[in-house]
Parts: structure tokens; C-alpha cells; sequence
């Protein structure tokens, strides 16, 4: 059985950057967030999270980025996602209609320099 | 002819022979020499080589026993990878064979006479440190024993017995060596074949352990192999498909230079490096390039032909790169064809390389055959004209289990000279309506939006309208995923309807309804709002 989506952790010195790829659906969603959240530790200022490469998206998408982001602010840490207007990520956050009221981030290079403390 | 049941035994002359050593000169005057030629003419009869090894030791040792006048006679062949001897033949004493009696080096009469490749006469057992109780449980008192040897190499040993007391000596031993003298060549080339035949086991089952067990099952493909070891030898071909990211199937064929053991366990080092490299999704091209690379940086490889192709399931495109291996074969509508395609230089056949991927369409129910060229290659005849036969054979077929059986058709029926591997693809057709009957499990969604991604291609819409329909079908579904609720495992059905550019698509469980529970049921419910025209 092939995993339907693939987590890339790369090494920052305040955030921990996850890239996903592949795609996010019901049945995958609840192991991401156990793994994302495991992922981020103490020490990081805030979560990262690259959906560029994902091709699929969709509401069990979106409930896991919220859930994410309720998390880590319980812990004071920050979620940021970078979600280029072109993608399928987006195409679903349109959908739904909470694009714009999400903070997103074309790039990760933007995302790390981005937020301000 | 007589033995000396009574006589005592004659006294060493010359040299104090050590215990169980043959040193007396014979006293031919007991047996006449008329019989002695004809004992030998029957030890030399040439017509005992036309018989199989077995028969021929049975024949043999009656003979030799005749010869000797013994009780009783054996032939142990030796091991050299186990060190020991094994009791292939006896009269007189077949339960020496029959226990499958095995005797180490130098461990009792007859591993000594092999450990030490001298003859050793034992005068009388009761005396002597016999390991096996066989021989005293027979009732044998004496024992005469060879070494036989070929070129140097230990074959096995050769040992008479009388069950009275008697002295074995110098004409015995010449009689016995003449005998082993006859039977040697024949053992060796049993042996030799036998162990040729054992590595071919081995190779054989390398090699079938080596290829996948199971074809990866992608949607809307099916798929089937072949892989035929050579009368011979094994080789080094493979065949392998394999699931990609994003759903693509990835089909390959190979051909590693060389035979047996190695090769096949080479081989089994390219198929992991070659599906590796492939899971990262590069262009085909790209993928045998690296493979080239590391064929070149492992030093046990000498070249290998390859073919690496990807099929996207949705729209039938596949993408094929050659490294000097032959053509593929596009079947379809009772016809076939060869794919045009430039192979670039073998692997590890140039230092640098140019590799081009070529891509063409397969349609659905079309069936993609990739070979090694120990399907095509034949002494003497252009390959040109085998692969024209190999067309023509194989245009019939309407299923990748079709194709590879017609395929192996054009093989002979008796020797196959090297071995031949297939691998078939089929693009399965699309339905006009969409009707799927799925479990109620979130596992099945991957697979649903592919069989609908497909389905949709085929109605002939554009990416952006396939994303939305797919995303708004795949919540309706998860809805219903939730939702079902039957007494038996729960199902559920989705139906896809085209008419005139409008597609309608319905999905129906079986549960009970209830509201939408929590904020993300409700999002699903307005991204299917958002997508669809009407819900």
C-alpha cells in the first residue's frame, strides 16, 4: 500500500518547514496532523507548511490546517502556509470560500522571512 | 571362482606393512588366467558407457564382484562441499545405500582410504576400528578398499568384502583399480552435471524470487509477465511495473549481460536501483541516465539494455526512454505495431550519455508489450523478420494476458537459447455511464477520484472542470463515507451521466440522514455548492 501523501522535513533555525506532496484526503488526513504536530518542537517559533506539491485538497484539508493552527497557538506557536495562488490547495480554499481569510504565502523563502515575532 | 576359507593368512614379504595396508604380491596361480582376461574384458566392456551413471555402477559392481571373488561390493561417491562420502551403489550390502549412509573424511575404513588416497586392506574387522556397524552386522571379515581418483581429484572409494576371513592382495587391488579406472570418467561427468543442474536451481529460483511476486494495480490498467529461464542457463532479465506518484504506472524491461548466479543477482540490484529512482518521478529519460550512473559506478556490472516507460492512466500518455533495448509493440483493433523509437547506447556501454524519452498515445483497450530479445533473436534469421513474426503473432490479443501468451508463441518448443522476459500493460476501457458500488471506507476515495478523473477525461473535459467535479464528487462521497449505515459491511454507489456537455453525478448511501456534524461537513457542503451548477 503506497502512502498517499509525502511529508519532506527540511531544517531551519526557528521553524520547522514540512513540505507535503501527494494528496490529502479523509483517509490520510488524521495521520498528517499527528505527524506535523509531533514534528514541531519546543524550541521552534512556528510551523511552516508548504502545500505547493499537493494534488489533491480539500475539506478535510482545510479542517486540518485549522485544527493545526489552534494548536500550536495554544502552545504560542505560529502556523504559516505557503499556498501559491496556482495551486490545488488554494483552488479548495477558494471552493470553500475562506481564502481570503487565511494568511498565505506564495513561497517558502517568503514564509520564513515573512511573519513578523 | 574359489576363496582360501581355511588357509591362515600369508605373512607380509618385503616391507612390515602398517595395519590395513595392501603390500603382498598376488598369487595368481588360483585363478586361471583365461578367467583373469575374461574378468577384465567384462571390467572394460565398452558397452557399459551407453548406460545412464546408476545402471552403469550396478552393472559395474556385479562385475567387479565377480572379479574379485568378493561377498560383497560398494562404491561411495565423495562430496568435496560437504567433505564426506555417500554410499551410491552396493551388492551384497545394500543397506549401506539404502541408509544413505555418509561417512566423513577419514572417519572410518573408507574415510581413511579417502583422506590418506591409498588402498587399505583389512585382514580382519574384528580386529579393526570399523565405523560403520553395517559391515560387522553383514558378517564381513575382510575388506579391500581403493581411492578413486581423476586428474587429481578425489571421485570416491571402492571397497570388496568376503565374509570368511581372506587375504586381499596385489591382483585385487589392480582389479579394483581398473574398475574405478572405468567408472571414474563416467561419475565425474554425473557430477559435474549434477552440480551445473543444482546452480541452475538455485539461479532459476534467485531469479523468480528476484522479479515481483505480484503486478501493482493501478486503476484502469491491467497488467501481466512472463519470465522464461533459458534450457541452459538463467540470465539477467527482468520485467517491472510499479505504482508512481500521482497514479502513474511505471513499466520496465531489462536485459543485464551475462548468465547464472551473478548475473541474476545483478540483475536484482538494477530492478531496485531502476524502481528508486523511478519513485522520484523524474522523465524517463532522466531515470536510465541516473541508472546509467550507477551501473557505471558499480564495478561487478558490464553492460545491460533497458527500457523505462510511464503511463499516465488518466489520458493514456506514456512516456518511453531505450537504452539500446528493442521496440515496444502497440496492440489494438486486431492490429500491432512496432513504436518507433531511437534507443540510445546500452548502459554502462558510454561514458556520457544522451538519453531521449519518446511519447506517444495508447488508447483505451490497447495493450502495450515490452520484451527482452531472447523473445525475437534467432541464429541465422534477420531480426528484422522475427520481429515481423512477433507482430503478426501478437495483433490478435485483447488482453496484456493475451499478448504475452500469444507472444511466447514464437518461442521453440524444446531448447529456449537465452531466457525471455514480457511485460503487458492494457489501457482498460471507459464506460459510457460511471457506475461504482464502493465500501463505506475513506481508503476507497483515492481510487474513486481516478476511476472519476478518468472518466471525465474521456467526456473530454478540461483539467480546471475535472478538478472541481472531482473535489465536489469526493465530498458528496466522504459525506456518504459518514453517513452510511447498513446491517452488512456498508456500501456506497456513485453514478456519472454525460449528456450534451452536462455531466450529472449522483451519489446515494444507504444511512440514515444526519445533519452535517461540525464546521468541516458544513465546508464540504459549500465547496460542492461552489463547484457543481446545482446540487
Amino acid at each position: 500500500m503506497s502512502r498517499l501523501a509525502d511529508i519532506e522535513f527540511t531544517g531551519h533555525d526557528a521553524c520547522t518547514v514540512a513540505r507535503l506532496s501527494g494528496e490529502i484526503d479523509q483517509s490520510n488526513v488524521g495521520t498528517l496532523d499527528e505527524t506535523l504536530t509531533q514534528a514541531v518542537t519546543n524550541q521552534s517559533h512556528a510551523l511552516v507548511l508548504d502545500l505547493t506539491d499537493v494534488t489533491y485538497f480539500d475539506s478535510s484539508g482545510i479542517q486540518l490546517v485549522y485544527e493545526l493552527r489552534a494548536k500550536l497557538q495554544a502552545r504560542g506557536q505560529g502556523l504559516r502556509l505557503v499556498i501559491p495562488t496556482s495551486s490545488s490547495a488554494y483552488a479548495a480554499l477558494r471552493l470553500a470560500g475562506v481564502a481570503r481569510h487565511v494568511e498565505l504565502y506564495e513561497s517558502e523563502e517568503e514564509a520564513l522571512n515573512g511573519a513578523a515575532e | 571362482m574359489t576363496t582360501e576359507p581355511q588357509a591362515p593368512l600369508r605373512p607380509p614379504r618385503g616391507r612390515i606393512p602398517r595395519q590395513g595396508q595392501v603390500v603382498l604380491p598376488s598369487d595368481t596361480a588360483d585363478i586361471a588366467v583365461e578367467q583373469q582376461v575374461a574378468n577384465l574384458y567384462r571390467l572394460g566392456d565398452p558397452a557399459l558407457s551407453e548406460l545412464p551413471l546408476e545402471e552403469f555402477l550396478e552393472e559395474l559392481l556385479i562385475r567387479v564382484r565377480e572379479a574379485v571373488a568378493a561377498d560383497t561390493v560398494a562404491i561411495l561417491l565423495y562430496d568435496a562441499e560437504t567433505q564426506q562420502l555417500e554410499a551410491r551403489a552396493a551388492k551384497g550390502i545394500e543397506e549401506e545405500v539404502e541408509r544413505g549412509v555418509r561417512l566423513p573424511l577419514g572417519h572410518g575404513f573408507a574415510g581413511r582410504i579417502a583422506a590418506e588416497r591409498v588402498p587399505i586392506f583389512i585382514a580382519d574387522v574384528d580386529h579393526a576400528d570399523i565405523l560403520n556397524p553395517l559391515l560387522r552386522k553383514r558378517g564381513i571379515r575382510s575388506l579391500l578398499g581403493i581411492p578413486m581418483i581423476v586428474e587429481g581429484n578425489l571421485i570416491g572409494v571402492l571397497h570388496v568384502g568376503s565374509l570368511t576371513p581372506r587375504t586381499f592382495d596385489e591382483r585385487d587391488v589392480a582389479v579394483l583399480q581398473f574398475a574405478a579406472a572405468r567408472a571414474a570418467p563416467g561419475i565425474e561427468r554425473a557430477r559435474l552435471s549434477l552440480e551445473l543442474a543444482h546452480e541452475h536451481r538455485v539461479a532459476v529460483t534467485l531469479q523468480r524470487n528476484l522479479l515481483p511476486r505480484q503486478l501493482s494495480e493501478v486503476v484502469g490498467v491491467s497488467t501481466a509477465a512472463r519470465y522464461l529461464p533459458s534450457s541452459d542457463e538463467v540470465g539477467g532479465d527482468w520485467y517491472d511495473v510499479f505504482e508512481l506518484p500521482q497514479g502513474n504506472l511505471g513499466i520496465a524491461i531489462g536485459d543485464v549481460a551475462g548468465h547464472g548466479l551473478r548475473s541474476a543477482a545483478l540483475m536484482g540490484q538494477l530492478r531496485t536501483a531502476l524502481h528508486a529512482y523511478a519513485m522520484e518521478g523524474h522523465d524517463p529519460s532522466r531515470t536510465l541516465e541516473l541508472l546509467d550512473r550507477f551501473i557505471q559506478e558499480t564495478p561487478e556490472f558490464a553492460m545491460a539494455t533497458a527500457a523505462y516507460g510511464v503511463l499516465d492512466p488518466d489520458t493514456g500518455t506514456v512516456r518511453l526512454a531505450s537504452a539500446g533495448h528493442l521496440p515496444p509493440v502497440v496492440i489494438g483493433g486486431g492490429q500491432a505495431r512496432l513504436v518507433e523509437v531511437e534507443p540510445a547506447a546500452p548502459l554502462g556501454a558510454v561514458l556520457y550519455r544522451r538519453q531521449e524519452a519518446v511519447e506517444f498515445e495508447l488508447a483505451a483497450e490497447e495493450v502495450l508489450l515490452l520484451y527482452t530479445d531472447g523473445l525475437v533473436e534467432v541464429p541465422h534469421v534477420p531480426l528484422d523478420d522475427t520481429l515481423e513474426d512477433l507482430v503478426a503473432l501478437v495483433a490478435p490479443a485483447t488482453s496484456a494476458e493475451e499478448a504475452c501468451q500469444l507472444a511466447v508463441g514464437v518461442l521453440p518448443l524444446q531448447r529456449l537459447r537465452d531466457d525471455v522476459a514480457l511485460v503487458a500493460v492494457r489501457l482498460d476501457e471507459i464506460p459510457e455511464e460511471l457506475r461504482l458500488r464502493l465500501p463505506a471506507d475513506a481508503k476507497v476515495l483515492a481510487e474513486f477520484r481516478r476511476s472519476l478523473r478518468r472518466w471525465l477525461h474521456a467526456r473530454r473535459a478540461d483539467e480546471a472542470t475535472i478538478a472541481e467535479v472531482t473535489i465536489a464528487a469526493n465530498e458528496a462521497c466522504a459525506n456518504a463515507i459518514e453517513h452510511a449505515y447498513s446491517p452488512g459491511p456498508a456500501v456506497f454507489e456513485v453514478e456519472a451521466v454525460e449528456r450534451d456537455g452536462e455531466v450529472t453525478i449522483v451519489v446515494r448511501d444507504h444511512g440514515r440522514w444526519r445533519q452535517p456534524r461540525g464546521t468541516n461537513r458544513g465546508r464540504g457542503l459549500s465547496i460542492i455548492e461552489a463547484a457543481m451548477d446545482a446540487v
